[in-house]
């Protein structure tokens, strides 16, 4: 399987972090996102004309939306990470995956601004991201009252890494994530995950290392 | 609020927002702190920077009973002195390497910072467990105009439409913003805490409304 992949997009970030989680080897191929914008070349436009990344190849097989890539990881590797099938779980899952494009829309287009001085209204970005950042935090805090540690079951599914990383990043785009008990909750619940692997911005919990003990003189 | 003629207590975060072994960035009256609760399970709050270089502690990590700053490691006690300093392992920190802590009670499920020194303790909330808190774009007077009820020493006690009666513990955070945390009757069953959930977020609309609209006293 071969990821067109470029190290600092959430987008391909959520393919890197769910083919570890399911201990899918992944041939990473990257791509030069910035400054080079080679999505917006011929080689990568003629696998998905609608020129983004991540692109996810496998045979014949082309997938250019990050949501039909975690389902096809899962699906291989991991079907534990779709769900247990029941209807509402199922709806939920759904429900947060179409969810997450809002994100990638708001925290993305606010972190884009920022980092890469797109152009966009950024007090209308940061609002659409601060009101789906009370939705997530809602969504969460209503599963904790039913007794559940992740967005759509007590256990991790593929609508929790949807939205992760956009999320865990919001700071980027200049918007606070100190005022989300339920998400800061969350997001220690997924760095904490056996095979979670980081990416630029997002470290892994600090304190599942062991603590280094340098003896004196050695400094 | 609840302030008396030497201190005051704050309501910073719900004790089940900060499980053992966390750090979360907080506010009281007094400026920005770091909340965190050691591992054995104890709650602490230390001023929100790291004596060495002025790093953020509440971006650090707690390992068994200490704060640890994420930039050099610098690690604090509950009690504010420091206990170690990674790259001078044979170095035992002198008593003047301090960061400045507060004084935090735990009850009813409630964290309270202390500013000053106050000389009663924080409220009593009997008959009510908390349910979650939120952060509104909107001053303490908004508030009380959409709830329709002053703030109290024990909170403002609200009757939301269908909903039970709600009570609002409301910390101001300078900025106009208040954080706001929410309790319920500690019966409550499972669908009445979900409708108060999502009655206190119609609430914090009608707040921000009035807040923007400049329609609040």
């Amino acid at each position: 399987m071969k990821l067109y992949d470029y190290v600092l997009s959430p987008s391909c970030y959520k393919v890197r972090l769910m083919a570890a989680l399911t201990r899918v080897k992944l041939e990473i191929r990257a791509v030069d996102f910035h400054p080079g914008a080679e999505h917006r070349g011929p080689e990568l436009m003629a696998l998905n004309p609608a020129g983004s990344i991540p692109i996810l190849e496998d045979g014949d097989l082309i997938l250019s939306e990050s949501a039909a890539m975690l389902t096809y990881l899962a699906a291989n590797a991991g079907p534990e990470w779709l769900g247990s099938g029941a209807p509402e779980e199922t709806a939920r899952i759904q429900q947060w995956l179409s969810f997450a494009h809002r994100l990638t829309a708001s925290l993305g287009g606010a972190r884009l601004h920022e980092m890469l001085l797109r152009p966009g209204d950024i007090g209308a970005l940061q609002a659409q991201g601060i009101a789906a950042l009370r939705e997530l935090e809602a969504g969460l805090v209503e599963q904790g009252l039913r007794g559940m540690r992740f967005i759509a079951s007590d256990q991790p599914t593929i609508a929790d890494i949807a939205c992760f990383p956009y999320v865990a990043l919001a700071p980027d785009g200049g918007i606070p994530l100190a005022p989300y008990p339920a998400i800061r909750l969350w997001s220690r619940a997924i760095r904490g995950l056996d095979n979670f692997i980081e990416m630029p911005g997002i470290p892994r919990l600090h304190e599942l290392k062991p603590e280094p003990h340098v003896e004196p003189g050695e400094v | 609020m609840l302030s008396d003629k030497t201190g005051s207590w704050t309501p910073v975060a719900l004790s089940a927002d900060l499980p053992a072994g966390t750090v979360m960035p907080a506010r009281t009256p007094a400026g920005r702190i770091a909340l965190w609760r050691s591992q054995s399970g104890r709650a602490a709050a230390s001023a929100d920077r790291c004596p060495h270089r002025g790093m953020r502690l509440s971006h650090g990590f707690v390992r068994g009973e200490a704060l640890s700053c994420i930039y050099h490691g610098w690690s604090y006690a509950r009690t504010g002195n420091c206990l170690r300093i990674p790259a001078h392992p044979g170095l035992a920190p002198p008593e003047t390497i301090r960061v400045e802590t507060h004084e935090v009670e735990e009850c009813g499920g409630v964290i309270w910072v202390a500013v000053g020194v106050p000389t009663a303790q924080p409220p009593g909330l009997e008959g009510v467990a908390p349910l979650r808190s939120l952060t509104a774009h909107a001053a303490v007077a908004a508030i009380e105009t959409a709830a329709g009820a002053k703030a109290g020493a024990g909170g403002l006690v609200w009757q939301a439409q269908d909903a039970q009666q709600i009570r609002l513990l409301l910390a101001p955070q300078g900025d106009e913003q208040t954080l706001i945390h929410v309790l319920l009757d500690d019966n409550s069953s499972l669908s009445q805490r979900i409708a108060a959930s999502r009655a206190v977020e119609r609430l914090r609309r009608t707040a921000e409304d009035l807040q923007t609209k400049g329609i609040a006293p």
